[in-house]
């Protein structure tokens, strides 16, 4: 029995619109290279990444914080194996709590050896300070910064 | 709750593997339906309305797949919808067909899906566009390191190992090996999980669960068409879903309300089933159970969540023990669960499947002795929406 | 077979998005669902379920609940997903509160168009095996409908005409300031671009309770659902008699015989039909029981459908009108909804107490729903 088979490939672009607050929240990227949090109004909570209302209270959120470029690594992991349309491995990215902010915001850890992971889980370990790093050229978006180990 | 209960009275489920080459996806739901229909001694006429499950179409390569499946579930000028909540899917489509027959409106209904995630041709890049464009898409998540990072967090917060890790993967791959519909049955050791290649630290090759090709389907009946009928049946007595925020961010940080490394949702989801089903002290009157847990280290929070000890963290400990594996005190994932079989749009549905066959004495080689009462689970997205269902005898 | 519990409609909210790119499409949904909350005067507290239907392709996400949950207050909250249709939501929505378990439900549905191209996201939905390689969008099956139906039906083109004249009127009533550039759609012949909307965004959310939810908040302004039905074609095209509608005609069955109604033409004060081809609306009232089909063109061209018609069709302007691809389905059942709680607005009819939502969805009406809402529990 012969058995044929067929390849297909999904190609669709999008054109999504960010809102106001993502754009804002990327234009200080962009312009000032600073990272900005939004408050609830009922937690008083500064969420980062920003967003126009919080999902547990349903309250539109208030005022724009600046947050960071300090913070703590809350979450990490260093990825070892090769992904179709993701980075060529290793490397590391995780969650940090910017200093003002309650919430954590994504990006890579940079500048830190990955070849032995036990050393690198060390050098990673959750509560670990780091200082948010900026590109020198910026279009406003979250590859714009990453995270390096402070000091 | 009303006095109409709502029973399984049919079952299938495809040997599952890596690819079916023989089969296309609606040959595979095909397949599951009919061993459904035979088990539970019925005609497809007497189905009275479907829900179809189907996670993410791009894993199956088309838009709105179930639409090619409506013949495969006899479901012309029929009832019919789909249901997707990502993971959780298999086990939200059971919910559904539940809800359709607790509705009044039907006495039979059937749920029946298939995937062939064997077939994409990387699960993990399709998984990467469940994020938001707005911030997280340009990370290099998925579910992997997603749940990684839940790792990362649970060893900081428990004391969890990558050894406590290992041991998960010997439990289900040991009961697997006794499973004839489970994919991964080849027993492995904690030296072969220890030894496996990272692919996102803690997680290696043998703490992941398989990429699955096959179909599972089943029967729900009313009480009173049970009764009418004198059929066999097994009772689903509590159902729930509740989801936690989308923002991975927001369950760590100051205070969050979900923590990452639990499965706060999950919790909240069995809170909800164990309620209707007025199971006050799980530890005691859970039999068994099928959670769903596709990388190792999951598995322990979702014993935490389904308050099987007393605290969260305990799982460790009483897993080291032998609690959990067949034979101990509460067997969890005794097909091997979705660490070993993971066909995406059917694996949360193939939970109930095999807690209904526990609790139906018709386990075969991996039954749990005299479990009458279980729990199953799925989870979806990025570990945020949980379906959870209490099935009894 | 009957609801256990009988649920009605108690508030909706129907948002076309006029202004893009000011809010995330998260953000649209977030505002429509607190609009719809608002018009039953509930706050998310209130809401014991949510069931939301959108589709993945459309929106970019491979699992649309995960981002959207969070905006329509699934956060801590029982939440499904019905991705096949946004009709299916609200049935979904319905037999939850029906089962005696949930005394609400928020059912919320949305559709964007921020996909390049909506027909290329649609075109994969046909199957690989044998028909992905043709130019197989929603719009050409509909065409492959329309022109069988032309050739099956003398005069169905006539009265394909006069079904676009009647909902541009009506559309022009609804929205006195267009939603939308008038004048052409895409085109496929015999559909022609009059026949036709270019794609908008657009969103819906409607809140369904239980009689007793009801009785305890005093709300007033219930629509209640009398009857419901849903049903599937095939899949295969090439298997469909597309001069038919079976699967509209099982549907409204069920929804007729749950609704005690025996004579469908003299039951509804007003309808909403799922009007993605004006060639779709002639095919729906044949299997609806509205007309038959030798009847189309004499009472499409006596104003039988119009507005101070018999049976006044499609009020809002139909999909002709404003087109959100994906939940034009529900929002027909809340345009009746509305309609029967007095809240329909500008294009309110004068006296609603009974309406026959249509949602039709997929390549050629593949799903098929029927739901009638009246002021009274019972017919």
């Amino acid at each position: 029995m012969e058995l044929l088979g067929r390849q297909e490939t999904w190609n669709i672009t999008y054109d999504h619109a960010l809102g106001e607050t993502a754009s804002w929240f990327y234009t200080r990227i962009r312009d000032e290279a600073a990272i900005y949090g939004r408050r609830c109004a009922k937690t008083n909570h500064v969420l980062v990444p920003p967003r126009a209302f919080s999902d547990e209270t349903l309250l539109p959120t208030t005022e724009w914080v600046k947050v960071g470029p300090g913070g703590r690594i809350e979450a990490f992991t260093m990825v070892y194996e090769r992904f179709n349309n993701l980075p060529d491995p290793p490397y590391a990215f995780g969650y940090v709590l910017l200093d003002g902010a309650d919430t954590a915001l994504g990006g890579y850890f940079k500048g830190i050896d990955l070849t032995d992971p036990h050393q690198a889980a060390k050098k990673l370990a959750i509560g670990t300070r780091v200082m948010t790093t900026f590109s020198a050229v910026r279009k406003g978006e979250m590859l714009d910064f990453w995270f390096e180990l402070d000091g | 709750m009303s006095s109409d209960r709502v029973g399984i009275v049919g079952i299938g489920q495809s040997a599952f593997r890596s690819r079916r080459d023989d089969a296309s996806y609606p040959d595979l739901v095909r397949e599951a339906v009919v061993l459904a229909m035979h088990d539970a001694k019925m005609e497809l006429d007497a189905i009275q309305a479907v829900v179809y499950s189907l996670s993410p179409d791009a894993m199956v390569g088309i838009g709105n797949a179930e639409r090619l499946g409506v013949d495969a579930v006899g479901g012309r000028s029929k009832p019919f919808l789909r249901i997707n909540t990502g993971g959780a899917t298999g086990i939200s489509s059971v919910a559904a067909a539940y809800y359709h027959v607790a509705s009044g409106m039907f006495d039979v209904v059937l749920t029946a899906g298939a995937d062939k995630v064997g077939e994409c041709g990387d699960s993990q890049t399709v998984l990467n566009k469940i994020w938001d464009p707005s911030y997280e898409r340009p990370l290099p998540l998925g579910t992997i390191n997603m749940l990684a990072m839940s790792g990362v967090r649970y060893m900081q917060r428990y004391g969890m190992t990558e050894e406590d890790m290992a041991r998960v993967a010997v439990k289900n791959r040991r009961h697997a090996s006794l499973n004839p519909n489970a994919h991964l049955r080849k027993v492995v050791t904690i030296d072969d999980v220890m030894t496996s290649r990272y692919i996102s630290w803690p997680i290696k090759l043998l703490d992941c669960c398989p990429q699955s090709s096959g179909g599972a389907a089943m029967v729900l009946a009313s009480e009173r068409f049970i009764r009418d009928n004198n059929l066999d049946a097994v009772w689903i007595t509590g159902v729930g879903h509740a989801a936690e925020t989308y923002w991975m961010g927001d369950r760590m940080g100051n205070n969050p309300t979900a923590e990452h490394a639990d499965a706060y949702a999950l919790g909240r989801s069995f809170e909800k089933s164990y309620r209707m089903a007025g199971i006050t002290d799980p530890a005691k009157q859970v039999h068994v159970a099928e959670l769903y847990a596709p990388f190792s280290n999951t598995e322990y929070h979702s014993i935490d969540a389904a308050r099987l000890v007393a605290r969260p963290g305990d799982s460790v400990p009483r897993l080291r023990d032998g609690e959990f594996e067949l034979g101990g005190r509460i067997p969890v994932n005794p097909s091997g669960g979705t660490l070993c079989t993971n066909a995406i749009a059917v694996t949360a549905m193939a939970r109930v499947a095999e807690v209904a066959l526990q609790v139906w004495g018709r386990a075969g080689d991996h039954q749990a002795k005299g479990a009458r009462l279980g729990i199953a689970s799925g989870n979806g997205g990025d570990h945020q929406i949980f379906g959870t269902m209490v099935i009894e005898a | 077979m009957g609801f256990r519990v009988q649920p009605g409609v108690i508030g909706c909210s129907i948002r076309p998005a006029i202004v893009t790119g000011q809010r995330s499409l998260e953000e649209i949904i977030y505002d429509t669902g607190q609009l719809a909350l608002a018009d039953a005067g509930l706050t998310i507290e209130d809401i014991d379920g949510i069931v939301v239907a959108s589709n993945d392709q459309f929106d970019g996400r491979a699992i649309s609940v995960m981002m959207a949950s969070g905006s329509v207050g699934g956060v801590d909250r029982d939440i499904m997903s019905t991705p096949s249709a946004s009709e299916h939501a609200f049935v979904l929505g319905a037999l939850r509160v029906a089962s005696g378990q949930f005394r609400t439900q928020l059912v919320v549905s949305w559709s964007p168009t921020e996909v390049s191209s909506l027909a290329e996201a649609q075109r994969l939905g046909a199957d690989p095996y044998f028909h992905r390689a043709l130019p197989l969008d929603e719009l050409s099956a509909h065409a492959l409908q329309a022109a069988a139906l032309e050739h099956a039906v003398p005069g169905a083109r006539q009265a394909a005409d006069a079904i676009v004249a009647k909902n541009r009127a009506h559309g022009r009533i609804a929205f006195p300031t267009p939603i939308m550039p008038t004048g052409a759609g895409p085109m496929r012949w015999p559909v022609t671009p009059e026949m036709t909307s270019t794609p908008v965004t657009g969103c819906v959310a409607m809140v369904l309770a239980a009689p007793d939810f009801i009785a305890e908040r005093g709300a007033r302004d219930v629509a209640w659902i009398q009857g419901v039905g849903w049903a599937t074609e095939t899949g295969f095209l090439g298997d469909r008699d597309l001069t038919q509608a079976p699967a509209l005609a099982a549907a409204a069955r069920q929804a007729y015989d749950l609704a005690a109604i025996t004579d469908p033409a003299n039951a509804f004060d007003l309808a909403e039909i799922t009007d993605a081809t004006p060639y779709s609306e002639l095919l729906a009232y044949d299997a609806l029981s509205l007309c038959a089909r030798q009847d189309w063109a004499a009472r499409t061209g006596d104003g039988s459908f119009a507005r101070d018609g018999r049976l006044p069709v499609n009020l809002s302007g139909g999909v002709l009108t404003w087109n959100p691809v994906f939940c034009t389905g529900m929002i027909r059942i809340a345009e009746i909804a509305n309609q029967v709680r007095g809240k329909a607005g500008v294009h309110q009819h004068a006296n609603a107490r009974r309406g026959l939502a249509h949602a039709g969805s997929g390549f050629a009406m593949q799903y098929q729903a029927a739901v009638v809402l009246g002021r009274e529990a019972r017919s």
